[in-house]
């Protein structure tokens, strides 16, 4: 009887999972996805980028749950989060979380691309991964620093003030950039619109398809670590070199092979 | 993907012969993303929330006085994060050099960053087989290090006024 019910359950399971990937392709999606070789070795090291990832899929999560309580003018902006860190249910623990977690991703993201940058990720063809990562941490520091100002307390306001007020001495178009960080020639009230109308929709909008340009990126050419997840092979391309070398021996296709010192070995 | 789920290939398979555009095709030791690198995720992603959760509680997240935009004596002081950007401006004084020192410098900077994969022109990648790139690298990762330590010492030692002011 349990035998039988069983096997019932698992065959409409096989259905079901038949018929989703009929219609959607998923099953063989996620088992691409799931099962792509990536190299052993080295891969905690490879942590810090699914890191980031986490770090700043907290952030969203709670950003937008900050967004219930947070009210973005000048007169209740401050009261606002006053009320979050004393009288909201885990308000302490919710926007503590977003704070830590924002400097806890400026690290780990500088982390990243240093491990990126050391071991020569960035080489073709995986140059546009680097190109999208500088953007992406470029997003990610202004996001940090327009969320000070979203407070609208002493300190994140002046560091606004004084960043803008930097900004401003940018060649040819920097009366335009303060106007636009200001919103107007000084600060007020439409300053805090301009800087959470950056933190909370222009920067995540951009942000998020530019995540997922550099995941897609990642996927189609592979993780490619370090070179010494390649050492053996690295060490039989050298040994064949070495006998070409010496006994100038040919390759599969009759050609010779060239020893010269145009290697990719690390 | 065959490969990983009926055990893994030999790093050099029989009679393969390994040329310069064949040696990055695999790993010598592969695994599965899944389980082999989603447990490695899962496990700093675990360690990192545990992390924010304790600091949420033990060092909650800051809130100084409401904004004054009258006041006269508030000392501003930045994020640690433009701490290097900070010191960067003592280097370049008077209102003449600030575009220089905090503008158009790191906006070549990042220029430069923007270019790396096409400057480096080195064939290897380990870092010891192209130490150019590497030392410039290492040079740059301690000047801004050096620099947030100066601009951190600087404010911590600031007797001119209290930033809560
Ligand atoms: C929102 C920020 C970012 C996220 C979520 C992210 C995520 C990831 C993930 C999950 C990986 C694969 C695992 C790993 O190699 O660590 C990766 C690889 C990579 N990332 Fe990022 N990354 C970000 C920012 C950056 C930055 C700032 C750079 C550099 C400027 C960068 C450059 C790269 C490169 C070159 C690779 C390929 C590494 C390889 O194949 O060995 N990423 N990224």
């Amino acid at each position: 009887m349990i035998a039988r019910t069983t096997a019932r359950i698992r065959g409409w399971g096989r259905d079901l999972m038949d018929w989703m990937e009929e219609r959607t392709g998923i099953v063989s999606l996620t088992e691409k996805l799931l099962y792509e070789p990536t190299p052993a070795r080295g891969r905690w090291l490879y942590t810090l980028g699914s890191a980031t990832l986490f770090l700043i899929t907290l952030q969203f999560l709670t950003g937008i749950l900050l967004l219930f309580y947070y009210v973005p003018t000048t007169d209740n902006a401050w009261d606002s989060i006053h009320y979050i860190m004393t009288q909201a249910y885990f308000g302490r623990l919710i926007r503590g979380m977003h704070f830590w977690s924002a400097n806890l991703l400026l690290f780990v993201i500088g982390l990243h691309m240093v491990r990126t940058f050391l071991s020569g990720s960035y080489k073709a063809p995986r140059e546009m991964n680097w190109v999208v990562g500088v953007f992406l941490i470029l997003i990610v520091t202004i996001m940090a620093f327009s969320g000070y100002a979203l407070r609208w307390d002493q300190e994140g306001f002046w560091a606004w003030e004084v960043g803008a007020m930097i900004s401003s001495y940018t060649p040819l178009i920097g009366s335009w950039v303060i106007t636009t960080l200001l919103g107007g020639d000084t600060a007020g009230p439409a300053t805090l619109s301009r800087v959470f109308a950056l933190h909370v929709w222009l920067l995540p909008a951009v942000l998020a398809p530019l995540i997922g340009v550099h995941l897609y990126l990642l996927r189609k050419h592979g993780e490619f670590g370090a070179t010494f997840e390649y050492s053996e092979r690295l060490a039989a391309l050298r040994k064949r070199r070495q006998m070409e070398e010496t006994f100038g021996s040919v390759e599969e296709d009759g050609q010779v092979a060239d020893a010269g010192d145009h290697s990719q070995e690390g | 993907m065959v490969d990983i789920r009926y055990g893994p290939r030999e790093p050099v398979e029989e009679g393969e012969v390994v040329t310069e555009e064949n040696v990055f095709d695999h790993y010598d030791e592969p695994q599965g993303f899944f389980p082999g690198q989603v447990v490695a995720d899962l496990t700093v992603s675990t360690f990192l929330l545990a992390i924010v959760v304790v600091l949420a509680y033990a060092v909650p997240a800051p809130l100084t006085e409401p904004m004054d935009i009258s006041t006269t004596v508030y000392v501003p002081r930045p994020e640690w994060f433009f701490f290097f950007l900070d010191q960067w401006l003592l280097y370049f004084p008077g209102a003449a050099l600030i575009a220089v020192g905090d503008v158009i410098i790191p906006g070549l900077f990042v220029i430069l960053l923007l270019a790396i994969p096409w400057l480096d022109k080195e064939p290897a990648y380990s870092p010891a087989r192209r130490p150019f790139v590497t030392v410039v690298g290492l040079l740059v990762i301690t000047v801004i290090v050096l620099n947030m330590l100066l601009a951190l010492l600087r404010i911590v030692n600031f007797t001119g006024g209290t930033p809560a002011g």
